[in-house]
């Protein structure tokens, strides 16, 4: 197999976010010959998508989305001017037993073979499934960032923003700064999470920034006349005459309120993208904090499987300033599993990375009692709520197949199609999890988790088939 | 907890005994084990087949026929009695031949297979590429052609399977899942059954659970060696209905997916996917269906037959212990019907079917030396 694989690099890093560019720069900076394969056009992430276009070329954009946004501009910069190879548009759809990196860049699938790898996928959004989630109308917070980002689009007619996280606040001060017509935004999380929260308050003003910005972004919104609701639970997207979202409800039965919007924007925060570990068979733990699968990691990023790595979002969340130092971390860790650095000089160069990971962690535990999404949030209560959107499985279906003796969600999937469609799980995983960990009163770690197979995206059946072509 | 029978495997051919137990009126238990078993009924593809089936053995190929022609009253029955429509059709399959050699040795094997069969083989049809283009419109030009079996058909197996396990429910049995068969002995008149933790008791007790038969069936004196065999296949997202009939390798979905298999190798227990095979697959797919490489692969999967040396099943009931049977086989929606049907009027009423008369795992015996 490897006589077809391209010959030559050390390090293969998968994601160019932050950890993944930050990553790639160091190992390069340390003599190792690196290759990065990405989705996008641009390297970013999520988090700094199309930063060096904006910086290049919408000065006003850059400004309004401000400068934890415009310092992506600097990662990609270094990262420009590192030796790194980068293989930009090139989705990766399977990491082999053997190591082997197998992607799909313009229409040909290719194999990249290489010593060590960094998986630096990042964080995807946590499904939100309200009644109504599906309806025309209603997107994430993170799409609607992206748009944003990518095309300086904002949504059109009023807007409203529902959900919880460190994003909510954030995305609605930029909505607001590009003129969006934001009607309001609710906020999810109990009052019991406050109290949680607080607890963890003082180490959290450790590290102020945080804090004080997220409190700065609150206010700007406030002022801007934009109506917050705390504490609003059980939402739901109302279907118009034209079948897309015409409102979105929230209250208690018997005391609903309404607010009328062309567009919802759901969020409940950010989960670690564990497609691709979950491939390869590495071992996950369940964390009951975050409620999401991270891999077991050392503090180096380490996994089980020799000099396979991962850093930043993908390895459990702590947000894109800890993910650039996890990819540094990460970095020197290979080049000392690859000789080029002994563990003194390892050691010596990730002192200062080390400070400033734990300096970004600092108001996580804070962030994460906060933000704890609601049980109603993440177990959809009423029958007919959709799940699975590739298949339009809906939550009581998935309890019909536990009441049948089904345990997890491999067996619901055989029996529904749920999680069969073209993403695989990759969005209703955690959901189709804690439905049925509810449904049987257990743990959701009881429960199980999908049998994640490659491709772990879609590729085309000529891409697959051109493989072998050399 | 007791009961008159308790069928250890919840995949498809445990499930469809199981079921047929409960519609021969037996107090029934099917035990099935958690989410992550091996499962090769997650793997079939779903195709049901004679043609072809039991070269040098007829009562295989009379079997197989048996089955199919009770499938319509299977899937009828599953239909009215669960709501779910397993998909069953039976207008034929195609078998697709790659080269002009192998098109040649598939005519001879057929015709060989249906003349040792008899009054219970099959019909074929040797096609040209023109005839197989006319069957198959969206067949690629460097096809050579194929063979077509009029009683070859197709089902959805995970419904098919889901059926059987509601099935069994809406007649009054019982599902225990979760946990794995771990020792099972005669005790009294019955047998015992450990599982999880658990002792559950019948007076009838059938093994049919795939890779864990040989290990189960020991224990009641019986030796029917299995080994894995794995299979590969790739499933594409939807796409509009473009393949009338199913064929060996290729199979369009209800749902518009195209399942695409047939790879059979030896990976012990593992039953993962290789990038090679994977392309091979996909090569493969797109001669022979030139339209196929626009679709998108959502999955790749591996997934591991039972297989007994000869690759033919077997149906025992132990002599030492009367009451105690196994069974495998590596063709399950196929025999879907027979088992459900023949095998359970058996093992309810000692009616055996003389077609598995042959079908015991004594013909792997060594011989005995005189």
């Amino acid at each position: 197999m490897s006589a077809r694989a391209l010959a030559g690099p050390d390090l293969v890093v998968i994601g160019a976010g932050p950890a993944g560019m930050a990553a790639a720069a160091e190992a390069a900076a340390r003599g190792l010959k690196v290759v990065v394969v990405d989705e996008q056009a641009e390297p970013g992430g999520q988090i700094y998508r199309a930063v060096e276009r904006v910086a290049r070329e919408r000065a006003d954009d850059l400004a309004l989305l401000g400068e934890d946004y415009a310092h992506g501009a600097e990662v990609a910069r270094a990262f420009r001017a590192s030796a790194a190879d980068y293989e930009a548009e090139a989705t990766v759809w399977q990491v082999t037993a053997e190591g082997e990196v197998a992607f799909s860049a313009r229409g040909r699938s290719r194999l990249l073979k290489a010593p060590s790898l960094v998986i630096a996928t990042g964080a995807m959004e946590r499904p939100v499934p309200i009644p109504g989630w599906t309806l025309p109308g209603v997107l994430t917070v993170g799409g609607a960032q992206v748009l944003l980002k990518a095309a300086g689009v904002v949504p059109e007619g009023p807007t409203v923003i529902a959900g919880s996280g460190p994003l909510l606040f954030l995305v609605a001060a930029q909505l607001v700064r590009a003129g969006a017509a934001l009607a309001a935004v609710l906020e999810t999380a109990p009052a019991a999470n406050y109290a949680r929260a607080a607890l963890r308050l003082p180490r959290a003003l450790l590290a102020p920034g945080t804090i004080a910005k997220g409190a700065g972004l609150m206010r700007e919104v406030r002022r801007a006349g934009v109506r917050i609701v705390r504490f609003a639970s059980n939402l739901g997207a109302v279907e118009g005459r034209n079948g897309a979202v015409e409102a979105v409800e929230y209250g208690p039965a018997g005391r609903r309120r309404r607010i009328a919007c062309e567009t919802l924007l759901l969020h409940e925060g950010v989960v670690p993208n564990v497609h691709l570990t979950r491939s390869m068979g590495l071992a996950h733990g369940w964390d009951p904090m975050q409620r999401c699968w991270r891999p077991a990691l050392d503090p180096w990023g380490n996994t089980a499987r020799d000099r396979v790595l991962v850093a930043g979002d993908g390895g459990g969340i702590v947000g894109a300033g800890a993910a650039e130092a996890m990819g540094r971390l990460a970095a020197l860790e290979a080049a000392r599993r690859l000789g080029r650095l002994s563990e003194n000089e390892r050691d010596a160069a990730a002192a200062g990375h080390r400070r400033e990971f734990a300096r970004h962690l600092r108001p996580r535990p804070f962030l994460d009692a906060l933000y704890l999404p609601a049980e109603t949030v993440r177990v959809p209560r009423d029958d007919a709520t959709i799940v699975c959107r590739c298949e339009e499985v809906s939550a009581g279906e998935i309890r019909a197949m536990v009441a049948m003796g089904c345990l997890g969600p491999n067996q619901t999937k055989a029996f529904t199609r749920c999680g069969m469609g073209p993403c695989q799980g990759r969005l209703c995983a955690l959901t189709v999890a804690e439905v049925i960990a509810a449904a049987r009163g257990v743990p959701v770690p009881e429960v199980g988790v999908y049998r994640v197979r490659p491709p772990i995206k879609p590729l085309l059946l000529g891409e697959l088939a051109s493989l072998d072509e050399g | 907890m007791s009961f008159e029978a308790i069928v250890v495997g919840g995949g498809m051919m445990g499930a469809a005994i199981g079921f047929g137990l409960a519609r021969e009126g037996l107090r029934t238990a099917l035990l099935d084990e958690g989410d992550r078993a091996f499962r090769a009924a997650r793997g079939n593809f779903g195709r049901i087949v004679v043609s072809g089936k039991g070269v040098g053995f007829p009562d295989y190929t009379r079997w197989s026929r048996l089955s199919t022609d009770a499938w319509p009253g299977l899937a009828a029955e599953l239909r009215d009695l669960t709501g779910i429509d397993t998909g069953f059709r039976r207008e034929g399959g195609i078998y697709l031949c790659f080269g002009e050699a192998e098109l040649e040795e598939r005519a001879r094997t057929l015709a060989l297979c249906r003349e040792e069969a008899g009054d219970l083989g099959f019909d074929f049809e040797v096609l040209d590429h023109a005839r197989l283009a006319a069957l198959l419109p969206g067949i690629g030009p460097t096809m050579p052609g194929g063979t077509y079996c009029p009683q070859d058909g197709e089902v959805n197996p995970l419904l098919f399977l889901r059926a059987l396990h509601a099935g069994l429910r809406a007649l009054g049995g019982a599902t225990l899942s979760g946990a794995r068969a771990s020792a099972l002995r005669a005790d009294g008149g019955g047998f015992a059954l450990t599982a999880g933790g658990e002792t559950v008791r019948a007076d009838r007790v059938v093994v049919a659970a795939g890779h864990g038969t040989s290990a189960l069936a020991r224990q009641l004196g019986l030796d029917i060696p299995t080994r894995p065999e794995r299979g590969q296949l790739l499933v594409t997202e939807r796409t509009a209905p473009f393949l009338p009939l199913p064929t060996d390798r290729i199979r369009q979905t209800r749902e518009g997916t195209v399942m695409i298999g047939r790879v059979a190798e030896d990976a012990g227990f593992d039953d993962g996917t290789t990038t090679a095979r994977m392309a091979g697959l996909a090569r493969d797919a797109v001669r022979a269906f030139p339209a196929l490489a626009r679709l998108r692969v959502v999955r790749a999967w591996g997934c591991l037959r039972v297989l007994t040396p000869d690759g033919l099943p077997v149906y025992t009931e132990s002599a030492r212990h009367p009451g105690a049977y196994a069974a495998t086989c590596h063709s399950a929606v196929t025999l879907g019907a027979a088992h459900a049907r023949l095998i359970a009027r058996w093992i309810a009423t000692g009616a055996r079917p003389p077609a598995i008369a042959r079908m015991h795992e004594g013909r792997f015996a060594p011989a005995k030396a005189a």
